[in-house]
C-alpha cells in the first residue's frame, strides 16, 4: 500500500480525469509526473496506476462523446490497429530504458507536439456541408449549433504512423497517447478537434489495455493506489467530458500547448 | 450518420457505462472495506471494459455486414488477446 493518503489519491485521479476528458488527452499525461514527483510514487507503479486510470477515464468520457455523436468509431477502429501493436510494444519493451532516456523522450515529444499544436491554432478543418459533398468512409459530419459541417480524413499514413506512436508512448510511459493522436489528427490529417479529442479518447481505453495486460501480469499495479486513483479519476472525466463542450476550438488547442510545453520541461529539466 | 451506426454507439456506450459502473462499484468497495479482492476484480474489469468493446464493435459489424471495418476489428481484437497471453508468460 502507497504511504500516500487515499484522499490525495482521489483528488490526483479526479483533477488529472478532469483535465485530461476536456483535452482528450486521457490524463495520464498530467498524473504520472503528479504522482511521480509530486508524491514520490516509484515511477514504474505511477507508470501503471496511470495507464489503469487513463481507460477508466477514456471509458468513462467515450459514452458521453458518442452520445454526442462526437466519436468517429470507423476512424478510430482503423487507428487501433496501429496504437494497440505500438502498445504491445510499448508495454514490452518499457523495461529495457534507463528512467533518464524515459524522461527525456517524454519531455522532447511533449514540447515538441506543444508547439505544433500553438503554431496551428486557428486553422479549421471543417468544409460546409453542402448537397454533392461527401466525406468518405473515414470522415464525417459535425453539428455544431445548427450549422452543419462535414470533414475527410487526409495523410492516413501520417495518422497511423503517429497512431502507432502514441500507441507506444502510451505502453512505455502510461500517459495514452492523445498528446501525440490530438495534435497530429488536427494539425495534419484534417480532423476536427473536437472529434480528433473524442475519437482520441474512444481509441485511449483500447491502447491502454494492450499493454496494461503487461503491466498487471509482472505485478507492477499497486492495487489500493491505482483503485483511488481510478475512483477519482471516473467523476473526473465524466465531468471534463461535459466542461470541454462548453471551451470554444481555439481555446482547446491554446491551452493544450501550454500544458505540454510545461510538463514537457518539467520532464526534461528532471532527467537531468 | 445512418440509424445502423447511432444503434451501434448506443450499444457501445451501454457496455462502457456498465464496465464502469461495475468496475467502479468494486475500487470504491474494496477502498471502503479495505479488502483486496473487490480492488483486483475491480482493476481487471477495469482493463478488460475496452475489450468487452471491441468485441460488442465486431459482433455489430459482422452482423451488418461491414466485412472491411470487422476485420480491422477483429485484428484489434487479436492484438488484445495477445497481450493477455504474453502477461501470462510474464
Amino acid at each position: 500500500m502507497s504511504d500516500v493518503p487515499t484522499f490525495i489519491l482521489i483528488v490526483s485521479g479526479a483533477a488529472t480525469g478532469l483535465i485530461g476528458a476536456m483535452l482528450g488527452l486521457g490524463g495520464g499525461v498530467f498524473l504520472v509526473p503528479l504522482l511521480a514527483l509530486a508524491l514520490g510514487v516509484p515511477i514504474r507503479t505511477a507508470i501503471a496506476a496511470s495507464l489503469i486510470s487513463v481507460i477508466a477515464t477514456a471509458c468513462a468520457s467515450s459514452t458521453i462523446n458518442l452520445e454526442r455523436g462526437l466519436v468517429n468509431m470507423r476512424l478510430g477502429m482503423t487507428l487501433e490497429v496501429a496504437t494497440t501493436l505500438g502498445g504491445l510494444a510499448g508495454g514490452l519493451i518499457a523495461a529495457a530504458l534507463s528512467q533518464r532516456q524515459l524522461f527525456l523522450t517524454f519531455g522532447a515529444t511533449l514540447a515538441v507536439m506543444g508547439v505544433v499544436m500553438a503554431m496551428r491554432s486557428g486553422r479549421r478543418n471543417v468544409i460546409a456541408d453542402e448537397a454533392g459533398v461527401e466525406p468518405g468512409r473515414l470522415g464525417g459530419r459535425l453539428q455544431e449549433g445548427d450549422r452543419s459541417y462535414l470533414y475527410r480524413i487526409r495523410r492516413l499514413p501520417v495518422a497511423l504512423a503517429a497512431s502507432l506512436v502514441a500507441g507506444a508512448i502510451s505502453g512505455l510511459l502510461g500517459v495514452g497517447g492523445g498528446i501525440v493522436k490530438v495534435p497530429v489528427l488536427n494539425a495534419f490529417c484534417g480532423i476536427p478537434i473536437r472529434v480528433a479529442a473524442a475519437t482520441s479518447a474512444f481509441m485511449i481505453g483500447v491502447t491502454g489495455a494492450a499493454s496494461a495486460f503487461l503491466y498487471f501480469g509482472r505485478g507492477d499495479v499497486a492495487l489500493h493506489l491505482t483503485a483511488a486513483v481510478a475512483v477519482g479519476a471516473l467523476p473526473g472525466s465524466l465531468l471534463g467530458a461535459r466542461l470541454s463542450q462548453r471551451v470554444e476550438a481555439r481555446s482547446l488547442k491554446i491551452i493544450m500547448a501550454v500544458v505540454l510545453l510545461l510538463v514537457g520541461l518539467r520532464m526534461a529539466l528532471e532527467a537531468q | 450518420m445512418t440509424s445502423r451506426v447511432r444503434t451501434l454507439e448506443r450499444i457501445v456506450e451501454a457496455a462502457l457505462t456498465a464496465g464502469v459502473a461495475v468496475s467502479g462499484l468494486l475500487l470504491v468497495a474494496g477502498l471502503v472495506l479495505g479488502s483486496t479482492a473487490p480492488l483486483w476484480w475491480g482493476v481487471l474489469l477495469l482493463i478488460l471494459t475496452p475489450v468487452v468493446r471491441v468485441l460488442v464493435v465486431t459482433v455489430g459489424l459482422i452482423l451488418d455486414h461491414d466485412w472491411l471495418f470487422a476485420g480491422v476489428s477483429l485484428f484489434v481484437l487479436g492484438v488484445l488477446l495477445s497481450s493477455v497471453y504474453v502477461s501470462g508468460r510474464l
